[in-house]
């Protein structure tokens, strides 16, 4: 048997960690079940509002939205302004539920032509706001500049894209938020830590280091046979949580409705600059999830690689997920001086909404650089940085 | 073939636990006695090359194992002093990983796994959970993981602890007929394990190799040395502190006592033959004082 395939059984396929998956994948299912029982009644109330929700998709419609809006109004008077809220609170009014989320649409559509409020401190959005901030460049005589080029791409991508439209994609929605939202960083990277922590520090618990040291191939092979048994383990553990969490997510109403929508009609990815269908975007994630997983799995192994212990790994891990989450939740002022800090740490770069659901971009050297690319980049160099330092820890590690 | 070792010395922190030694080793069984603490186990590692010496070099054929790397690990089998398993391991599992490790091929590591597990007496249990050996069964599949690869060199530490009168003789006559044309390099501090087998024996003390001999030269060494003599309890008492005794037997109602003395321990004290325990205990001087240590 090839070491890759032991590394694999003692990290995945043992009876603990087997155990484990499945208590993992009831809680994950019960995640996606709950979160999509949570969005509207029952398969009654959902048939209903599709019914309903098909007469108002496609493009804006100024007397649909009159209309959404006065029945706005009075249940947010009673429920408060949070769609979401107003959605779980009149589960059974599916009525009520499509005029508040065309509200919501009306809001970006308003918000596409018109744009992001001048003191605003988010990043210049709109039509008309990105047209005006050019023309202002443009007085100054500072076409050249990485600001004009990035406001000139960022106007060029939107009309391309063109005004959203209206379109009843309720469930995948309800994906996209279980696959990008910071509840996904506690249910699935708090597990994969326990999961790939003892990868290296279980050899130094257990005393079998003298063994592995001492072997021919006991400083390179094997840490190949680790790292990639720790990938193919992250791959398990996230495409558990995927496979779950979209079983259950639309298994309770049987529909794949919305699948093919623009992803500008999902309101966490209303500003989103890609032009993607929503399957597209919940490929993507997926993708973009077991990738970062694989990342994050790289560093638990680092760190394992320098632990004498699988609970002190673990602790370290969580440790530095904690921070990230604590700094990504300081609020803007704090984010902004963090910048990087906070842009590539993991509590945001782990978050399909965050890379995918707007237009961040970088100066590189003058160069246009989107979000997901510099993420990409940033977190290969962190992975190349990760199997690096365990390469060379194993050449000279010893026994203690 | 050839294991040099050229001034090697070990520190923790300010600690020195090896203190420059310099030795050479060709093929033979090499016997490695000292007390506990002698930095036995800290030499065995360096040369199974999972410590690394603070100063010196280890040289496998004139190469510094450091540089030779793989090739060189690829050479040894090491039995650490505590054996170690997965939990969920059997003695298969244990054995093949071992294999995989050592880059063994399947086929053959098929083959030695029989051969060695029917040799140590394991071939039954090879299904059941490493975790539940008796302490003799591990020590066994331990011994076997060492050999698996058939190595150059064969590096053992404390291999017969745990095993009982049997299982040692039978560990001996293995490493007998293994040792042809290899390096084996048993380290211990039961006189007994090395005293039949090892072609050199080297006694270690306070980090360095006091002495290396043969067992014939150990021995030969305490000629007129070895004494019995006839007293009664009450005066052993006293008289173990002072002298360095090798043994005590109760007969017709006084003590026997075998004495290591250079002179006469006492009028009626009678010459013994020799063995390699009394030099063990001569050479360390293994006065009650320093028994202790």
């Amino acid at each position: 048997m090839s070491l890759f395939r032991f590394e694999l059984r003692k990290l995945l396929l043992n009876k603990k960690t087997l155990l484990l998956l499945l208590c993992l994948f009831v809680l994950y299912s019960v995640v996606g079940l709950t979160s999509t029982m949570f969005l509207i009644g029952g398969n009654d109330s959902y048939r209903a509002y599709g019914e309903l929700a098909a007469g108002w998709e496609g493009p804006f419609d100024s007397e649909k939205a009159a209309e959404a809006e006065k029945i706005y109004q009075e249940v947010s008077a009673r429920y408060g302004t949070d769609a979401r809220m107003i959605s779980r609170s009149v589960k059974d009014q599916p009525e009520v539920i499509l005029a508040v989320n065309y509200h919501a649409y009306t809001e970006r559509v308003e918000e596409y032509w018109n744009g992001t409020p001048p003191e605003s401190a988010e990043e210049p959005y709109g039509i008309a706001l990105l047209q005006g901030k050019l023309a202002e460049l443009e007085r100054l005589g500072k076409q050249n500049t990485y600001d004009y080029r990035e406001l000139s791409a960022s106007l060029q991508r939107l009309e391309e894209l063109g005004e959203p439209e209206f379109a009843n994609a309720l469930l995948w929605e309800n994906l996209c938020g279980n696959w990008g939202e910071h509840m996904m960083q506690f249910l699935l990277f708090v597990p994969l830590t326990f999961v790939t922590a003892p990868v290296f520090a279980v050899e130094r618990s257990s005393g079998m280091d003298n063994l592995i040291l001492s072997s021919r191939n006991g400083r390179r092979k094997i840490v190949t046979a680790k790292l990639l048994s720790v990938l193919a383990a992250s791959t398990v553990v996230v495409m558990l949580y995927l496979a779950a969490t979209f079983l259950f997510g639309f298994l309770p109403h049987g529909s794949f409705h919305g699948w093919d929508a623009a992803i500008q009609s999902l309101p966490t990815y209303a500003r989103s600059m890609f032009p993607w269908k929503v399957w597209q975007l919940a490929a993507v994630g997926a993708a973009w999830l077991i990738f970062t997983g694989a990342v994050y799995s790289l560093i638990v192994c680092f760190i394992s690689s320098r632990m004498k212990s699988q609970m002190g790994t673990a602790g370290v891990s969580l440790a530095i997920l904690f921070v990230n989450v604590g700094l990504a939740a300081m609020g803007d002022i704090v984010n902004q001086r963090l910048g990087a800090l906070v842009d590539f740490g993991l509590a945001n770069v782990t978050l399909m909404k965050e890379v995918f659901g707007g237009y961040k971009s970088f100066n590189v050297f003058g160069m246009y650089v989107s979000y997901p690319i510099m993420a990409v980049f940033v977190l290969g160099v962190v992975s190349a940085l990760a199997v690096l330092g365990i390469y060379r820890g194993q050449k000279s590690r010893t026994v203690v | 073939m050839e294991l040099q070792l050229e001034a090697v010395t070990k520190n923790y922190k300010s600690k020195q636990v090896l203190k420059g030694i310099s030795l050479t080793m060709g093929a033979g069984v090499y016997g490695l006695l000292g007390p506990n603490g002698a930095g036995k186990t800290t030499l065995i590692r360096i040369l199974a090359d999972v410590l690394r010496p603070t100063n010196g070099r280890v040289l496998y054929d004139g190469k510094d194992i450091r540089t030779v790397g793989d090739e060189y690990r690829a050479k040894i089998g090491y039995l650490p002093q505590d054996v170690s398993f997965y939990g969920d391991f059997t003695g298969r599992d244990y054995l093949e990983y071992s294999a995989a490790l050592k880059g063994m091929e399947k086929a053959r590591t098929k083959k030695r796994i029989e051969e060695l597990a029917r040799s140590v007496g394991l071939w039954d249990d090879l299904k059941r959970k490493c975790a539940a050996y008796s302490g003799g069964m591990q020590r066994r599949l331990g011994i076997a993981q060492a050999l698996l690869d058939d190595p150059e060199i064969l590096i053992l530490d404390e291999p017969t602890s745990g095993l009982d009168p049997y299982e040692r003789i039978k560990f001996r006559n293995i490493i007998s007929a293994y040792a042809k044309d290899r390096l084996v390099l048993l380290s211990t501090h039961i006189v007994s394990d090395v005293e039949q087998i090892s072609a050199q024996i080297m006694m270690m003390e306070y980090g360095g190799i006091q002495h290396i001999h043969t067992g014939g030269e150990y021995v030969q060494m305490m000629e007129g040395r070895v004494w019995l003599a006839e007293m009664p309890a009450e005066q052993l008492m006293d008289y173990q502190n002072r002298a360095i005794i090798s043994n005590v037997r109760a007969k017709d109602g006084r003590m026997e006592v075998r004495i290591i003395s250079d002179t006469q321990p006492a009028p009626d004290a009678v010459q013994a033959v020799p063995t390699l325990e009394d030099a063990y205990l001569y050479l360390f001087n293994y006065l009650p004082g320093k028994a202790g240590r």
